[in-house]
């Protein structure tokens, strides 16, 4: 029935900047070596990936919605939404493995799936390379070896589960990679690590709308905090960073309080040479899903504004249960900016940053 | 505004749904506890179809400031829509949304002659 509905969707140009896949172990074990095959297959307690088993789907109130090949894509998201170049980022649970040896041999297996099974033959399909932070020297390795593939934009992490925080130095051989292969890096947390990254909070807890209200800024706030506490953006100056499904609102607050703290404690991050909101306004961008809903609309225009239409990339996060459909972002952004502004955060932003 | 039969009495039993198109839109519409209602397939939050989303019961918070007793209840069981895109709840009597108090959807009026369910758009 929602086919003819989008008719100034199919007008735009869009990018969506974060697309997912549901991969299952037995799938992804055709693309990897024994031993991790059989590790992946033949496991005595089901998938060897650990979920922390909160209810996503509300009691089945939410329908349960799979990606299961490239043609689901091509139905979905291109034809009915509309979106003319999705970018596909998944296997997050990769940051969870608890064999770095296995984390390893499933981000190249997955990044070997996904380019011939769903890039190949869709020239209009886009995917960033997995990477296992577990072992920096093998995900350089990885993003050395991927990197010159057309349809690969940018270089993916799961930063729920990455232990050290993700700044650390002994990641700057990742940076170091996708900076000389000109990638963008993706971050993407998963609710599936909240309970890795925040077991305490895990379970204190009593429901998944706590798990997955504060599981993506939680990650996030860790991860921008400790770039800056490292002085990653000064180190890599031509690397961009891409925050993935945070939403747009958490981010002036996180500008602002860096900035603050920044300058009372310079001493603890010397490597900055500028406040952390100049590094912010010139290599890093956030996705738009999902966008928060104010009670007045007018409030989400005046956030918008301070961090800038050159920030923000449409994402829409399908399939999963928060999703947004891109009319809602795009309906808004008609009604409330002028044109050229919207065409950024729709495509443009996108195209400048992954390189499309 | 105009008549439209849109099935026989006996083509939906209590508790179900059919879904129709009136006038280029799609309508669902439900016959529960003896009464028929007919709305918009189109979710307040962004478009989902919503009129083909689950019928279940809801939670419902229940808090007694003297003895601090708090209870979840489970109620209306097989009343509440649940749209299937991103799990938005309706009173499906009302179309009243129960996270957003001033969210109503739009509903039609149905009758019922001659055995004949009747929506009127
Ligand atoms: S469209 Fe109905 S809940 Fe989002």
């Amino acid at each position: 029935m929602a086919n003819e509905r989008n008719l100034s969707l199919k007008k735009e140009l869009i990018i969506d900047t974060d697309v997912h896949l549901q991969i299952k172990p037995d799938e992804i074990a055709k693309w990897i070596d024994e031993p991790f095959k059989s590790i992946m297959t033949k496991g005595h307690i089901g998938n060897p990936l650990p979920d922390s088993g909160w209810d996503r789907s509300m009691a089945g109130k939410i329908e349960k919605r799979l990606i299961t090949g490239p043609e689901d894509i091509q139905e979905k998201l291109c034809e009915e939404f509309h979106i003319d170049h999705p970018i596909i980022n998944s296997f997050g649970k990769v940051g969870k493995a608890s064999m770095s040896r296995l984390a390893v041999a499933l981000a190249r297996g997955y990044n070997d799936l996904v380019l011939e099974k769903y890039l190949d033959d869709y020239p209009h399909f886009y995917g960033q390379i997995t990477v296992a932070m577990q072992d920096p020297e093998a995900a350089a390795e990885e993003i050395y070896r991927m990197g010159d593939e057309k349809q690969y934009i940018g270089v993916f992490i799961d930063n729920t589960g990455p232990n050290p925080p993700l700044g650390d130095p002994r990641y700057d051989v990742v940076y170091r990679a996708a900076e000389d292969k000109g990638l963008p890096i993706a971050y993407h947390a998963y609710d599936s690590g909240f309970i890795v990254d925040f077991p305490r909070q895990n379970a204190g807890v009593e429901t998944f709308f706590a798990v997955h209200v504060l599981t993506h800024p939680y990650a996030h706030f860790l991860t921008m905090t400790s770039l800056f506490e490292h002085g990653v953006p000064e180190k890599f100056p031509d690397l961009k960073f891409v925050f993935l499904e945070g939403g747009v609102t958490w981010l002036p607050y996180m500008m602002y309080r860096l900035n603050k703290v920044h300058s009372i404690r310079r001493f603890d991050a010397p490597m900055l040479k500028k406040t952390p909101e100049e590094y912010i306004r010139d290599q890093f961008y956030i996705s738009t899903q999902p966008v928060g809903e104010p009670n007045n609309q007018e409030d989400m225009r005046k956030i918008m504004e301070v961090i800038g239409f050159d920030r923000m990339m449409f994402s829409s996060d399908y399939p999963h249960f928060d999703f947004d459909h891109p009319e809602g972002l795009e309906k808004f952004l008609r009604v409330n900016i002028p044109a050229k502004d919207r065409k950024k955060v729709l495509s443009g932003n996108a195209k400048e940053v992954y390189g499309i | 505004m105009s008549d439209h039969i849109v099935a026989d009495v006996s083509e939906i039993g209590d508790g179900e749904r059919i879904l129709v198109e009136l006038k280029g839109r799609e309508v669902g519409v439900f016959y529960l506890d003896g009464e028929y209602y007919a709305f918009a397939n189109w979710c307040a939050h962004q478009g989902g179809p919503w009129c083909e989303g689950t019928l279940t019961g809801t939670f419902e918070g229940e808090f007694n400031r003297d003895t601090l007793e708090y209870r979840l209840n489970w109620v209306k069981e097989g009343k509440i829509l649940n749209c299937p895109w991103h799990g938005w709840e309706y009173d499906v009597k009302t179309g009243v949304c129960l996270s957003r108090r001033s969210v109503k959807l739009p509903s039609y009026p149905v009758r019922v002659e001659d055995n004949k369910i009747i929506v009127t758009l």
